[in-house]
């Protein structure tokens, strides 16, 4: 466990000082929340300024766990530095764990500042209970990512990882609905999708109105799903990192 | 120390690992002592990568067992019992030298002072240069402080020298020196076959994946034919003189002649005794280079295959 906490300690203070990645999760939401906050004046029932927090917070979070993980998981394992922690007595899932942990803490920071920034500079107003609900759900819904981007970052190598990555970004941002929400049939199929089901509890917690079971299974459900797809890749490599 | 019993450090019994239809390690039985400095010699393809890996944890045999220190190698290396550096091995980006010692020798249970460490592995004048924009050699040494960060009864190098110059070879070996003097148990791969002379006390020789010779490297040239001789006779008929006593092998060129034989005397004399009167004769030893060169070429040839690629 101290060995799990010594590698995630350094790992939060490489990202730390990795200007592309704290630009790609905490400085492209403020400034997109800063430029286009005021640009609506209500979605989905809500303020705009309220739903566009949400959509920029959720955005922070899943970006920088899928950024910050996949396309370096990829980079550390063909150097050989995944190869270099199995020599020590660290155990070997503890550097999974270890990124796992680093994505959470640096996506706390990022889902914080854009919540403020809701509060202070986008007038939002909410219940304490509120607050943290949110916090919550989008934080704890960046790990979905973060298992997602195990699975890149072991299956393939970095030339194929960052194009997959950059789709996967994409196809996720775009089809969650956080530039412009959908309708008809695709507006169906963004509704399954784990970034839109992070939105709509936000949105149904601020509007108060009881949030649908089935977005908590769909959320579950896409977390079970790429965490075991992250096992298969972290075993099915185990030789060849 | 950590590891007090008396049984071997290292055993291989019986072990392969085969990918498909290429046996990379087939049925590799060994066993190293405490206190060994032992070299492993072997062309490129030799099974000694796959051989380090495996006792190592970092893959699995197809078949047979690896004890280190009486447990499988995963715990073994997960308890501390091991330091080791791969070729294969890479650093963490984004971090300075110490940092990245620090941290690993912090996974340790009984780690060794971070500037011991860096003192011994020659890298302390780099110490807050950024692991991505240090040299290939100097990426070298810090793999190697990365190995002897933590208190270990055993070192595994997989050609610990490759990208040093002659300098850092050398105070290399003196460091590790140190280590062996403490009652550790080294094992080393290496293409250099004068350094294995030199710095080994045993040598195991594999070739496609099996053990061909083991033993001290004088045991290693004895074994191979432990003389080499040559002289000038034109006109000299080499199925005559390949059939002479202590003969191993012969090479001619114009009318010089390269025998290597198991018994220099017995083989001169027979050569004199045939009637020839060669000029120019030399007697000498054999380099544990040629002596491993003629264990694998001759390991080769009962297999019907061409010779694997030289050592370098």
């Amino acid at each position: 466990m101290r060995g799990i906490l010594l590698l995630t300690r350094a790992e939060i203070n490489r990202l730390r000082r990795n200007r592309r990645y704290l630009i790609f999760t905490v400085g492209l939401p403020v400034v997109l929340y800063l430029i286009f906050s005021k640009a609506g004046k209500t979605v989905y029932g809500i303020d705009f300024a309220a739903y566009y927090m949400v959509a920029m917070a959720t955005f922070g979070a899943f970006a920088g766990a899928l950024n910050g993980n996949a396309i370096r998981i990829s980079e550390e394992r063909k150097v050989g530095w995944i190869r270099q922690l199995r020599l020590t007595p660290l155990p070997a899932y503890a550097y999974v764990i270890a990124k796992i942990l680093t994505s959470m803490a640096l996506t706390a920071v990022s889902v914080t500042v854009v919540l403020l920034l809701g509060r202070f500079e986008g007038g939002v107003h909410l219940a304490i209970g509120q607050w943290l609900v949110i916090a919550v759900v989008v934080w704890l819904g960046s790990t979905i990512f973060a298992a997602l981007a195990v699975a890149v970052g072991y299956r393939y190598p970095p030339d194929q990882a960052q194009p997959i990555t950059l789709m996967l970004y994409l196809v996720f941002s775009i089809l969650g609905g956080i530039w412009f929400p959908f309708t008809g049939v695709l507006g169906n199929i963004s509704k399954g999708t784990p970034t839109f089901e992070a939105i709509t509890i936000s949105t149904d917690v601020i509007s108060n109105v009881s949030v649908p079971f089935y977005l908590i299974v769909g959320l579950v459900a896409w977390l079970a799903v790429f965490a075991a797809l992250a096992t298969l890749s972290v075993r099915s490599m185990a030789e060849t990192v | 120390m950590s590891h007090s019993g008396t049984g071997p450090v290292v055993s291989f019994e019986n072990v392969s690992k085969h990918y498909g239809s290429l046996k990379a390690v087939d049925g590799l039985s060994l066993e190293l002592r405490r206190g060994e400095t032992v070299a492993l010699l072997g062309p490129n393809g030799a099974g000694k990568s796959t051989s380090l890996d495996m006792l190592l944890a970092l893959r699995k045999p197809t078949a047979g067992r690896i004890l280190m220190f009486g447990k499988d190698p995963y715990h073994a290396v997960k308890s501390g019992s091991v330091g080791a550096m791969l070729q294969s091995g890479g650093l963490m980006p984004e971090v300075t030298v110490r940092e990245l010692v620090t941290l690993v020798a912090g996974l340790h249970p009984r780690p060794v002072p971070v500037d011991t460490t860096m003192r011994r592995a020659g890298i302390a004048d780099i110490a807050d240069q950024r692991v991505d924009r240090i040299s290939g050699g100097q990426t070298q040494r810090v793999r190697f402080a990365l190995a002897i960060a933590g208190e270990c009864d055993l070192i595994v190098l997989d050609e610990p020298t490759a990208a040093m110059d002659v300098e850092t070879r050398q105070r290399f070996w003196s460091s590790m020196r140190e280590e062996v003097a403490e009652g550790k148990t080294l094992l080393f791969a290496t293409h250099y076959l004068e350094e294995a002379d030199q710095a080994a006390d045993r040598i195991l020789v594999i070739n496609r994946g099996r053990l061909l010779a083991d033993g001290s490297p004088e045991d290693i040239k004895k074994r191979a034919g432990a003389k080499r001789m040559s002289f000038r006779l034109p006109g000299a008929d080499e199925a005559t003189l390949l059939g002479l006593p202590g003969v191993v092998s012969l090479e001619t060129r114009h009318d010089l002649v390269h025998i290597q034989t198991e018994d220099s005397d017995a083989t001169l004399y027979a050569v004199l005794d045939a009637g020839y009167r060669p000029s120019e004769i030399e007697v000498g030893s054999l380099g544990l280079e040629q002596a491993f060169l003629a264990i694998t070429a001759e390991d080769d040839r009962a297999n019907g295959a061409e010779p694997a690629a030289a050592a370098h």
